[in-house]
């Protein structure tokens, strides 16, 4: 298929939930936006050669911080998303320095108990963040033209905003200097050791941003959803996004944002037959892995330059 | 230039390096030597920063970098290269110069934002034709022969302009041309780029060509210091490395 096709399907993928006016629609469309940052990060920390299961508590932190600034000191909310973020990346700069000393399973295991330490503190202190029952009454972002606009209309765009700054900033990094420095820690630590490089403040700040990315995700999300409850910054949530990337594909950026589209819509079509999703979950991953590992996204490109080679 | 004081490496009970005491003098091409298992390697781990020394000293151009990291020894003007190949396997010759000049220059993500655009002045070109890899510039380092991956180490190590050069068996597994233009490369290397060289090898007629002094370690002890022909005729070297009828090429 020409290249033309896919920017077509994903033009196609915007305006539709826009035009179709159906609100259902338009909420899972958002939820994809929201989540393809979240995807994103979690691809940053496994370019790194780490999987970090963290990313749900770095939004949670997100959420609950822009949530409560705005809630009880009445900040703009514009201002309490960025604070949110910046909290995130605070967590993961005080934590980074001992999780990105060990490596593999370790860290996993780390950044899982640092997740559910997380989670644990939003479901014990009920006053700020309300415990198991969550923070509900969240005032939405109040934006201009708001008679033009509908409230999911612009949560869509906010999303869509929010996915494409990610998703930006993710193709600059992976072109950069700084994408191929961590390419290379990741390739051959010892050599760049050798050269001079500190590798664990590229991990840090890599790892910090991965969390800023989180954390704004999660703000947008609180203001979206009006409610939150530690229950969805859970494993469950690592869990999905890890399939998202595993769908899409981890080498290439676009992998995870191919994983979102397409995961997201079907969990919520299979969420009468949420018992059966962890079957579903299990199937995909033997799937992906053993046909198709570098995901979907693989086999676009590979229809992409079938294409360029095959016309010429 | 480097002065090494009763450097000593214990892992348990082993006693790896013992009481190893040398220095190198400006522009000196050092050898160190020794059976399999002597410690040399040990040595070296601990003077390029990878492992901490149990006791002793090391201290280069004056300063004091006894137990400093292996990224802050590399930023202090020492380079190492290694025994077995590193580089990036799918990056050119040139893409591969050009990321380890990145890496040194910007070594944290604060240097890499402070100094945007100031770029050291490398000399690839004098780097690439002393190594010998002017004609390999656009291929793949992954598809070279292992002489050359080990030359372009070489290379990489030279981009960020070391004073000091820890070479770990240069030519290990090079064939005998390849060992012969290695020795060559490395007087260059001393008298054209100015680079004092340390290095440790296995390779007898290598060591005795090149070296302006050596030091024969065994069992983790310093047994003999000084010039090829002192060591050749050094009656511990001969029982406990060379043997009675060693030849030296």
């Amino acid at each position: 298929m020409p290249r033309y096709i896919w920017w077509l399907v994903g033009a196609a993928l915007i305006v539709a939930p826009l035009l179709s006016g159906n609100r259902y629609f338009l909420y899972i469309a958002t939820m994809v936006t929201i989540l393809i940052p979240m995807a994103l990060s979690i691809n940053l920390t496994l370019r790194l050669g780490q999987l970090s299961l963290a990313q749900p508590a770095f939004m949670g932190i997100g959420a609950y911080t822009s949530a409560l600034l705005v809630m009880n000191l009445g900040v703009p909310s514009g201002f309490a998303i960025l604070a949110g973020g910046l909290l995130a990346t605070l967590a993961a700069v005080v934590v980074g320095p001992i999780f990105l000393r060990v490596k593999g399973v370790y860290f996993v295991l780390l950044t899982y108990s640092f997740a559910q330490i997380v989670n644990l503190n939003f479901q014990y202190w009920t006053t700020p963040f309300g415990g198991n029952n969550g923070l509900f009454g969240i005032p939405p972002i109040s934006y201009p033209g708001g008679d033009l606009i509908s409230k999911n209309t612009f949560y869509f765009l906010l999303g869509l905003i929010l996915t494409a700054i990610s998703l930006y900033i993710m193709r600059r990094f992976e072109k950069s200097d700084s994408g191929m420095i961590c390419d290379a820690l990741n390739e051959d630590e010892m050599l760049c050791l050798a050269l001079g490089s500190n590798a664990l403040s590229w991990r840090i700040a890599a790892f910090a941003c991965s969390a800023l990315m989180a954390g704004i995700s999660g703000g947008v999300y609180a203001f979206f959803i009006g409610f939150i409850s530690p229950d969805s910054f859970g494993f469950q949530l690592s869990v999905d996004l890890i399939v998202m990337n595993v769908v899409g594909g981890v080498s290439s950026t676009f992998g995870p944002v191919l994983g979102s589209v397409i995961i997201v819509p079907l969990l919520e079509l299979l969420r009468d037959a949420r018992q059966y999703q962890l079957l579903v979950y299990g199937l995909c991953l033997l799937f992906f892995m053993l046909f198709c590992r570098k995901g979907l996204v693989s086999l676009v490109w590979r229809g992409l330059r079938r294409n360029s080679f095959g016309n010429a | 230039m480097l002065r090494v004081e009763g450097l000593s490496r214990r892992f348990g009970g082993l006693i790896a390096c013992d009481e190893i005491r040398f220095s190198v003098m400006p522009r000196e091409v050092f050898g160190i030597i020794g059976p399999n298992g002597a410690g040399k390697t040990t040595l070296f781990n601990v003077i390029s920063g990878r492992f901490k020394p149990s006791a002793g000293r090391v201290t280069f151009e004056g300063r004091d970098v006894t137990g400093l990291s292996s990224d802050k020894i590399g930023r202090s003007g020492i380079g190492r290269t290694f025994q077995g190949v590193h580089m990036f396997r799918e990056a050119t010759v040139r893409e591969n110069l050009r990321n380890a000049e990145v890496i040194a220059r910007r070594h944290n993500p604060v240097a890499y934002l402070m100094r945007r655009k100031t770029s050291r002045n490398v000399g690839y070109d004098a780097i690439c034709e002393a190594v010998g890899l002017t004609s390999h510039l656009d291929i793949v380092a992954g598809n070279l022969s292992y002489g050359v991956q080990k030359m372009l180490g070489i290379a990489m190590a030279l981009v960020t302009s070391p004073k000091l050069l820890l070479m770990d068996e240069p030519v290990a597994g090079l064939n005998p041309s390849e060992k012969k233009s290695a020795g060559l490369l490395i007087r260059r290397l001393r008298d054209e780029f100015g680079i004092t060289i340390l290095l440790v090898e296995h390779d007898m007629p290598l060591v005795m060509s090149v070296c302006d002094r050596i030091l024969v370690v065994s069992q983790g002890k310093p047994i003999a210091l000084g010039t090829p022909a002192e060591i050749r005729a050094h009656p511990h070297v001969i029982d406990a490395y060379l043997g009675e009828d060693y030849e030296f090429a």
